[in-house]
């Protein structure tokens, strides 16, 4: 497939504004500034965008709520914080193909009359801070940014704020907090930042991926671009996959690609001819699944149907040499020190679990911590204030529902059952 | 009209509210621990999250806004089950103490967990422990016991303004912390203590002493120290005050209180108090019976009075003492001795500034309510930190600014300064070439509408050019047209006005300044104030030219009406004002005072002379709770009931007139009744049996709190003009002081400090207030502090020409190279021993802001 989003990144000066040009780039600004900003909406509509960032909200709907709001001036944030485990995928997009991504804000500020732009970015991402301040420079330069931009008479500035390394400032509303200046908590919604967001004002919050699809949304018409991937869930998806593959790396396919053939068709099957053992398919917060369950085409409405979910499209792949209790354990340890302490259930019960794992995996498990391990995860799961204590619930939760045999052999031997 | 169901019961809402307060507008119980009504919403501890029908996750009640048609559970078995298992995560890390906590009895967490909680924990992992802390003076943490609910913090924060505590780190190391870590060296107004649902931030003060099923008796009343006049509830066991709570919904201060309304009650039952009278023999006090000291001061009293004349007698009542009291002194002094000689400290600033603004503006001018500030669109500070002279009302001011208020300063605030008030710095003794100029720019902006013509009649004759102005105050043209913009863009515009203003040279034509300003940007005047009942002193006739009600005993229709209600002749001549009876004492034609709850010799300028004068005296009676330095040189010593030991009014700032109440037993007399068994010993009857009875006739006598009766007072909502109508006396002629004063270069100046943690001498005694604020200090800038050589805690000579103190030095990392400043709180160690003052010649306040002061080291 010709790829949309990892376009030109081959190309070693793919960041500079020169080579994206050449490439075609910065073509679909001059045809979205001629549009009204409710005829952009409505390409995207068309285009059935949704977001890239984990949730799958569809995109024209957020940016409706926004635009509809009298408040001025509006917002768009970049979602840049690439937090979740195993996940890499805005990475060549913000490092390799910056002005895709700047171009795709400019046209969505453009449809939600929205005057300035940040790109909250990765507090460990430090390449990409220089190379997007080198691009958004690049785009001032050319009055692709700032005032009456191309002579349109549109206003859009753009900033990259960096993050200090928290996961849950990835979450929309921590991420308002925390540019605001505050510690990175999630807000009480509603509101929603859609109405009253970063510094109280309608913000819209897309995920990086998310907004890079506008230039081709653009270019080809939304009911073109709705042609690729599957109809509940149309567009390219770029798939970041680690472990235990032979050809592990980024992918850009269609929505919908199947699991299977993502692991044996584009990455050459497991290493080293080994058996697959358990695969996470879209980053650590979503649920584990075991080799039998691997026919699942990967989009937003198909895989809760198997069992597990998209999330980021970041996936894992474990084959029989990995320890699932060490796995499972070493999330924990993630989500405990990532909690960010605002609910009881994720505060509590996060480092409770690691405890209990940690136990088991230093051979001092005790009958009855399973049973516990499911009644802690049962009294978070639902209960927390956003969703980063549910994920470490249902991790936990899945990973017992599908290897419980490990975790009870791990228990009774009093050592790693996997690895000796 | 929204209707929800709740747990299949229809509620029916005016507005929209929260799940939560719906229920309980409902009477249905949901358990909580984050959410108080004071705070802002949280949603952090999951306790009350409930079904809602059509959402498929739980809702916290407490954050969810209902809708119409919204339909709710709260006691299904899931619901139980989701009680159980947050409580069950509460408890993992909590160290199960409460045999040993002092919350035990009124803590959330024990009576949710006994209600709602698991019978027994799972918990088998290793506790996260945390030692208790003392550092702090006020107030112990056991921080293991911290739920994380962050009420303290939204408190501090949110309301209080001080933004002392945060939340430090994050999951489960999230932690209480002080930004400073350690001490909380905060503004130790202990509203965190009040909102903490545990037992992790407590006070000190009643530590291990007692636990909360066995207060028996509680009391509401007003505060003793400051002119805000919150409202406190005393807790008592066996006569002893344990514990003082504000109240959620008190009108002046709604659940707040500052470090002194709080925790400085332990001056009630302190070691120090008098408790016997006391009689100078052979140049020595000794101890008394009441009845040779009655006797006794009754007979030199009328003694005095026969050969001298009642004009050779004088008193001086308080304005920490009850309106009752009050009321009963001045009587006395009227109809026992037949003299107009009474006054109180509020001459040194409060009465002056109140009458010179009503002038202007007619009779409850200043009576504004306190809590209107923080509704103003535009406040204006001069001459005083709200915060710390009047805190709570402080807060308000720190509320206007947190919802968008504009909050402007002439001078620098430390209170204020994390809400970045707009300021004006002029130079020293340059504030009223500024005044004029902000005079000058806003009338020309605005424009006179006629509505007060003696008034606008000065403010034309103010005329100064914004050049001028600049070159003599160093205010840029620009920061006072843009300061200008503001005033005249004020719709809801208050002026706060503190003692400094009042109390330097040309104090009078500083506040026809204000007073013009605030005409002309349409607002009204807030009197800073010190003590509990300033107002109510003045209300009472303890002046020397104003009987109760302020009707002027010049005018004889009044001394003759009160006299027949007094069944006495009463003198038309105004008797001597504060300054004039130390005048008059130190040329011996005072003979004798009797001084009520009032320590002048602390407490007025230039407390030396006082002294001096007071020696000066053939008798001197002082009439107290502690021996105070003035009782020190009395002849007799009468021991008063205080505070917490009896009943009484208080009359705030804003003119509202408060019950106190008696919370604890105490041998002894009321100041009133002492005052009326001396009237009795004189030959004049006064049978009061209760405070009560005095406020009958208080309410009889005086137009302005006419038919007023306790019952009338009770809920605190007694504001001016009461029953009556406002008196609208505006005078013709204003008269202003324009002294002037200039800076010599290189001399330093002495300012008094005005501490958050002190209040007269009264506050010295309460041992917590001690522990924050324990000796007398001189501050000194740090600049200032480098070119003396002077480094903190160095002991120095301070002095001018009317004294010197030795003190320890505090250097200010941010004080300025020109003055030192000293509190006046402590027994001869006050700034007061050094403020020679002059009088200005209006307000008749003593201006004491330019006393050159030299510093010196001592040596060891
Ligand atoms: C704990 C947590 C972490 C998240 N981290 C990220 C992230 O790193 N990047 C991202 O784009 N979205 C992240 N999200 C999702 C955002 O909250 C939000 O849904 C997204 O930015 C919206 O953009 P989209 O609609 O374009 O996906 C996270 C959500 C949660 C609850
Ligand atoms: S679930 Fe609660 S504690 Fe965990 S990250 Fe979200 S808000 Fe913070
Ligand atoms: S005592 Fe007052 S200022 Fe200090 S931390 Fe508590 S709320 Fe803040
Ligand atoms: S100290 Fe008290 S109020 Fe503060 S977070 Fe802990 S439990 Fe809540
Ligand atoms: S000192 Fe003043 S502000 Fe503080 S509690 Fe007492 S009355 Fe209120
Ligand atoms: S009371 Fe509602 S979440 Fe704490």
């Amino acid at each position: 497939m010709e790829t949309i989003l990892l376009k030109n990144i081959q190309n070693p000066n793919s960041a500079d504004i020169a080579e994206y040009k050449k490439a075609g780039g910065y073509a679909s600004i001059r045809k979205a500034l001629g549009m009204e900003p409710q005829q952009v909406i409505d390409e995207v509509k068309k285009a059935g965008l949704r977001g890239r960032g984990g949730a799958g909200f569809p995109v024209a709907m957020k940016w409706t709520f926004a635009s509809a709001d009298p408040k001025f001036p509006k917002y768009l944030l970049c979602n840049a914080d690439e937090g979740e485990p195993g996940t890499f995928k805005d990475r060549p997009i913000l490092e390799k193909n910056p002005h895709l991504l700047i171009e795709g804000m400019i046209i969505s500020g453009h449809a939600l009359k929205a005057e300035y732009g940040y790109i909250y970015l990765r507090g460990e991402y430090p390449a990409a801070k220089h190379i997007l301040n080198a691009a958004i420079q690049q785009a001032y330069d050319t009055n692709l940014l700032g005032e009456n931009i191309l002579g349109k008479g549109i206003t859009f500035h753009l900033a990259v704020h960096q993050g200090a390394g928290a996961y849950i400032c990835g979450e929309e509303t921590a991420l308002i907090e925390s540019l605001e200046g505050d510690k990175g908590q999630p807000r009480i919604k509603p509101p929603f930042p859609v109405n009253v967001g970063v510094f109280s004002k309608p913000t819209v919050v897309n995920n990086v991926e998310t907004l890079s699809n506008l230039p081709y949304i653009i270019e080809v018409g939304g009911e073109t671009y709705a042609k690729i991937g599957t109809p509940d869930c149309p567009g390219p998806k770029i798939f970041c996959i680690s472990g235990h593959v032979e050809k592990p790396g980024i992918y850009e396919l269609p929505m919908g690609t199947k699991l299977r053939d993502i692991i044996y068709t584009h990455c050459g099957g497991i290493k080293g001819g080994k058996k697959l053992k358990a695969v996470i398919p879209g980053g650590i917060s979503t649920p584990v699944l075991p080799p039998d369950k691997i026919d699942c085409p990967m989009d937003f409405v198909n895989m809760p149907k198997h069992g597990s979910m998209l999330g980021s499209g970041a996936v894992i792949v474990m084959d029989e040499s990995v320890c699932l209790v060490k796995v499972c354990h070493r999330a924990l340890k993630f989500f405990e020190h990532e909690s960010c302490g605002k609910c009881t259930p994720c505060r509590e019960g996060t480092g409770w679990l690691r405890a209990i794992l940690g136990r088991i995996e230093n051979g001092e498990g005790m009958e009855g911590d399973i049973d516990t391990m499911l009644a802690v995860s049962a009294n978070m799961l639902g209960k927390t204030f956003c969703p980063l204590g549910d994920g470490a619930a249902s991790v936990v939760q899945n990973f017992i529902k599908h290897f419980r045999p490990e975790f009870e052999e791990h228990i009774r031997a009093k050592k790693c059952v996997v690895n000796g | 009209m929204i209707t929800i169901t709740i747990n299949d019961r229809e509620i029916k809402l005016e507005k929209p509210v929260s799940v939560l307060e719906a229920a309980r507008s409902a009477g249905i119980k949901i358990p909580t621990l984050c959410y108080h009504e004071q705070l802002e919403r949280y949603g952090g501890c999951r306790l009350c999250l409930v079904e809602v029908e059509k959402m498929p996750r739980l809702q916290t009640a407490c954050t969810l806004m209902v809708a119409d048609g919204m339909v709710v559970r709260t006691e299904t078995e899931q619901i139980a089950d989701v009680r159980r298992g947050i409580l069950e995560f509460l408890l993992i890390n909590h160290p199960l103490d409460c045999p040993y906590c002092d919350k035990a009895g009124e803590c959330d967490l024990q009576d949710l967990v006994e209600k709602y909680g698991p019978g027994k924990g799972r918990f088998k992992e290793k506790k996260r422990k945390v030692p208790e802390s003392l550092q702090d003076p006020v107030i112990v943490r056991n921080m293991d016991r911290c739920i994380m609910c962050t009420r303290c913090v939204r408190m501090c924060e949110g309301l209080q303004g001080a933004s002392a505590i945060a939340v430090i780190n994050r999951g489960g190391h999230s932690h209480i912390e002080p930004f400073s870590s350690g001490r909380f060296d905060c503004e130790y107004c202990g509203n965190c203590v009040s909102v903490c649902p545990v037992g992790a931030i407590m006070s000190r003060l009643h530590r291990h002493s007692y636990r909360p099923w066995q207060v028996k008796e509680q009391y509401e009343t007003v505060c003793p120290y400051c002119g805000v006049g919150c409202t406190v509830v005393t807790q008592v066991r066996d006569d002893v005050i344990k514990r003082v709570i504000p109240k959620l919904g008190s009108t002046v201060n709604n659940g707040m209180l500052c470090s002194r309304g709080r925790f400085g009650y332990e001056f009630v039952g302190s070691k120090d108090r008098l408790s016997v009278p006391l009689i100078r023999k052979n140049g020595a006090l000794a101890e008394a019976t009441w009845e040779e000291a009655i006797t006794l001061v009754a007979k030199k009293l009328g003694n005095i009075k026969s050969t001298y004349g009642s004009d050779a007698v004088a008193g001086m009542a308080s304005p920490r003492c009850t309106n009752e009291d009050n009321y009963v002194l001045q009587k006395f002094l009227r109809v026992a001795v037949g003299t107009n000689n009474v006054d109180t400290t509020a001459r040194t600033g409060f009465a002056g500034a109140q009458s010179f603004i009503e002038n202007i503006f007619g009779q409850g001018a200043t009576a504004n309510i306190i809590s209107g500030l923080a509704n103003s669109d535009t406040v204006m500070v001069i001459g005083g930190d709200p915060t710390t002279v009047n805190p709570i009302l402080g807060l308000q001011i720190r509320a206007c600014a947190r919802r968008g208020g504009q909050v402007m300063t002439v001078g620098e605030f430390e209170g204020l300064r994390i809400f970045s008030p707009t300021k004006l710095l002029p130079r020293q003794f340059t504030e009223t070439f500024l005044l004029e100029g902000i005079v000058t720019a806003l009338r020309e902006k605005k424009g006179l509408s006629g509505a007060n013509a003696p008034l606008e009649g000065k403010i034309k004759s103010i005329n100064v050019t914004a050049a001028d102005v600049a070159a003599k105050s160093g205010v840029s043209e620009k920061q006072l047209a843009a300061y200008v913009d503001l005033l005249a863009a004020a719709t809801t515009f208050s002026i706060v006005i503190g003692k400094e203003t009042v109390q330097s040279i040309g104090g009078s034509y500083k506040l026809l300044l204000l007073a013009a300003i605030t005409y002309l940007a349409n607002g009204r005047v807030y009197l800073l104030s010190e003590k509990a009942n300033e107002q109510g002193a003045l209300d009472m006739g303890c002046a020397p030219d104003m009987l109760p009600g302020y009707r002027p005993v010049a005018y004889p229709e009044f001394t003759k009406k009160y006299g027949a209600v007094w069944h006495a002749e009463l003198s038309e001549k105004p008797g001597l004002n504060l300054f004039e009876m130390i005048e008059a004492a130190e040329k011996g034609t005072l003979r004798a005072m009797y001084v009520m709850g009032e320590n002048p010799v602390c407490n007025i300028p230039n407390s030396g002379r006082v002294e001096k004068a007071f020696k000066n005296l053939d008798f001197l009676i002082v009439q107290d709770i502690f021996l105070t330095e003035t009782a020190k040189l009395a002849d007799v010593v009468l021991p008063a009931l205080g505070w917490g030991e009896k009943d009484g009014t208080f009359t705030n700032m804003e003119r509202r007139i408060q019950r106190v109440k008696k919370s604890v037993q105490r041998e002894g007399m009321e100041d009133w009744k002492i005052v009326a068994e001396i009237a009795k010993n004189m030959g004049y009857r006064m049978d009061y049996t209760k405070a009560e009875e005095v406020f009958h006739e208080i309410a009889k006598v005086s137009p302005l709190y006419r038919d007023l009766s306790y019952e009338d007072i009770e809920k605190g909502e007694n504001i001016y003009p009461y029953k009556g109508e406002p008196l609208r006396d505006v005078k013709e002629d204003i008269q202003i002081d324009t002294s002037a004063v200039s800076a010599a270069a290189g001399k330093l100046y002495l300012k008094v400090e005005r501490p958050l943690f002190h209040s007269g001498t009264m506050s010295t005694h309460a041992a917590s207030l001690m522990n924050i604020y324990p000796h007398a200090v001189a501050r000194i800038g740090a600049g200032r502090a480098k070119m003396l050589s002077l480094t903190e805690g160095d002991v120095v000579t301070v002095r001018s020409k009317a004294g010197a103190l030795s003190l320890f030095i505090a250097i200010e990392k941010a004080g300025d190279d020109l003055s030192v400043t000293i509190s006046n709180n402590f027994e001869s160690k006050g700034a007061f021993r050094l403020a020679d003052y002059t009088l200005d010649q209006v307000t008749k306040a003593p201006c004491i802001d330019a006393v050159e002061i030299s510093i010196e080291k001592v040596t060891a």
